[in-house]
């Protein structure tokens, strides 16, 4: 006979897996100080590539410019300006990329917990099944904290 | 009158979920189609990609991948086009698609697809659409979607002025071209009010739908599109463009509307039946105001048939009987569960 119970749990279950739990589950492989600094390198490599490109177009753009004045350029004062601006960007984006994934680290956090609460009382229902009697409080598999 | 519109809600709601795995496959692949249609319209140069069977074969490759090879395919056709009438035009836009990317489109997380509807939406004439429904259900976060596909579309209309300017290959001519063209960007005013006047939009009803008022969302969905038609009212003053008004205020009633009906299936609140309770625990003193959602049974057509042989009626008794027994079996086991233990179950579960 079906197990109504059972198969909602079920459902409810596979319908998270399959759509954000997919990330969540990616997600709980790290610790969250990896998670975080893995991101945030992502974050300084796609805004290096960024900085060159604008870059890149500037230079383009005042090629004429520069062709002109080649022998007469500051190179020193022009490298100092740019890198200070690339560095002050980068540091906006990395204190806020390092806040943005700390909170997504831990709400998706909250949302395994409760998945992982749902798996245990789907193993609890088999075990009523197998005629062991109802389980207890299971133990802890250890995703319901922050691991940090 | 009300009852028939959510007695059709109902039926319509139930009708999509019955054939949900029909539909859904239906929508997605008319939204592709609406997309290639409409980038082959705006900005269509290669005539291989403009043909219907090119676009029937990536609308359907666009039906069964995820969104985001959708936004893909979007940006390979659009520089495709670009790049029949000017190549030159086609890498700087590859290169400023690349930077967006780099700089914030790769925050926008599960709303990248907005990138894409934002563009394709001002050429079905109700961009409002994005910033009134964003701010119904998503967090200010998604102004950064929002902010890219504007600026891709800008880009695409500066672009598209400039493409036929260009018909020489004379180096110097070349860096005219893409130094008018960066010119126009960095000076595109317009630009700047739809992503201010957008941003504005989606923070005041993200704030005004977190109010614990009665037709809040209503409310907030005509706040916005007030504020939508204020917003470029007064950015135009501002900073001296002119923006068609009248068009504005048109699109936007327009665009209400669309959000109000889509509020409408999302959810439909009875503010008639509002409860209030108040109730304390050991750590806090909780102030509870519970709206209940309509959920409208659909009444049931019972065929009668009446005709000269009694015996047809007979079977149908039991049959009958044995499905009360059965709805009520589940009925009374759900209410065990509501009441019991399981209760996490039956509530929104993420």
């Amino acid at each position: 006979m079906l197990n109504n119970r059972k198969v909602r749990l079920m459902a409810r279950l596979a319908m998270y897996e399959q759509k954000e739990g997919r990330e969540d589950i990616r997600l709980s492989k790290y610790f969250r100080t990896d998670y975080v600094r893995l991101q945030v390198l992502k974050t300084i490599v796609a805004l290096t590539i960024g900085y060159l490109l604008v870059l890149l177009i500037l230079v383009v753009y005042h090629s004429e410019y520069l062709i002109r004045n080649a022998v007469v350029l500051d190179y020193q004062a022009m490298i100092v300006q740019y890198a200070g601006i690339y560095v002050i960007i980068l540091a906006v984006y990395c204190s806020m990329a390092t806040i943005g994934y700390i909170i997504r680290y831990r709400a998706s956090r909250k949302k395994l917990a409760k998945y992982f609460r749902m798996l245990r009382r789907l193993r609890s229902i088999y075990r009523e099944e197998d005629g062991m009697g109802p389980a207890g409080e299971e133990e802890n598999i250890g995703y319901d904290s922050d691991n940090t | 009158m009300i009852v028939t519109i959510l007695e059709l809600r109902a039926r319509l709601m139930r009708f999509l979920q019955k054939f949900q795995i029909v539909i859904e496959p239906l929508v997605k692949f008319i939204m592709a189609f609406v997309v290639f249609r409409s980038i082959n319209n705006a900005i269509g140069h290669e005539t291989h990609l403009m043909s219907l069977p090119a676009e029937l074969l990536l609308a359907f490759l666009g039906t069964f991948t995820p969104p985001v090879i959708l936004v893909l395919l979007g940006a390979a056709v659009s520089l495709a086009h670009v790049y029949v009438a000017s190549p030159l035009l086609a890498i700087l836009v590859a290169l400023l698609m690349v930077i967006l990317y780099c700089f914030i489109a790769r925050f926008s997380g599960k709303y990248g697809y907005v990138v894409l509807a934002v563009p394709i939406l001002f050429l079905l004439k109700i961009p409002y659409v994005i910033p009134l429904i964003l701010g119904l259900v998503a967090t200010p976060m998604t102004i950064i979607p929002t902010a890219c596909g504007i600026i891709i579309y800008r880009m695409f209309i500066v672009i598209s002025t400039a493409t036929e300017l260009e018909s020489t290959t004379v180096i110097e001519d070349i860096l005219a071209l893409y130094i008018d063209v960066i010119d126009r960007l960095v000076a595109d005013k317009q630009m700047i009010i739809t992503i201010a006047v957008f941003s504005a939009v989606i923070v005041v009803m993200y704030l005004l739908r977190k109010l614990s008022i009665d037709y809040v969302f209503a409310i907030s969905v005509a706040v916005g599109a007030i504020f939508c038609i204020l917003g470029f009212l007064f950015a135009g003053r501002l900073l001296d463009t002119d923006l068609d008004i009248t068009s504005i205020v048109f699109e936007t009633v327009g665009s209400m509307l669309i959000t109000l009906v889509f509020q409408f299936f999302r959810m439909a609140l009875d503010y008639t039946a509002v409860e209030r309770v108040q109730f304390e625990d050991d750590d806090y003193y909780y102030y509870v105001k519970a709206v209940p959602k309509i959920n409208l049974a659909i009444p049931e057509r019972s065929v009668k048939k009446i005709s000269a042989k009694a015996e047809s009626e007979v079977p149908a008794q039991p049959q009958k009987r044995e499905e009360v027994q059965k709805l009520s079996d589940e009925e009374r086991y759900a209410l065990g569960e509501e009441l019991g233990e399981e209760n996490e179950e039956n509530g929104e579960f993420f």
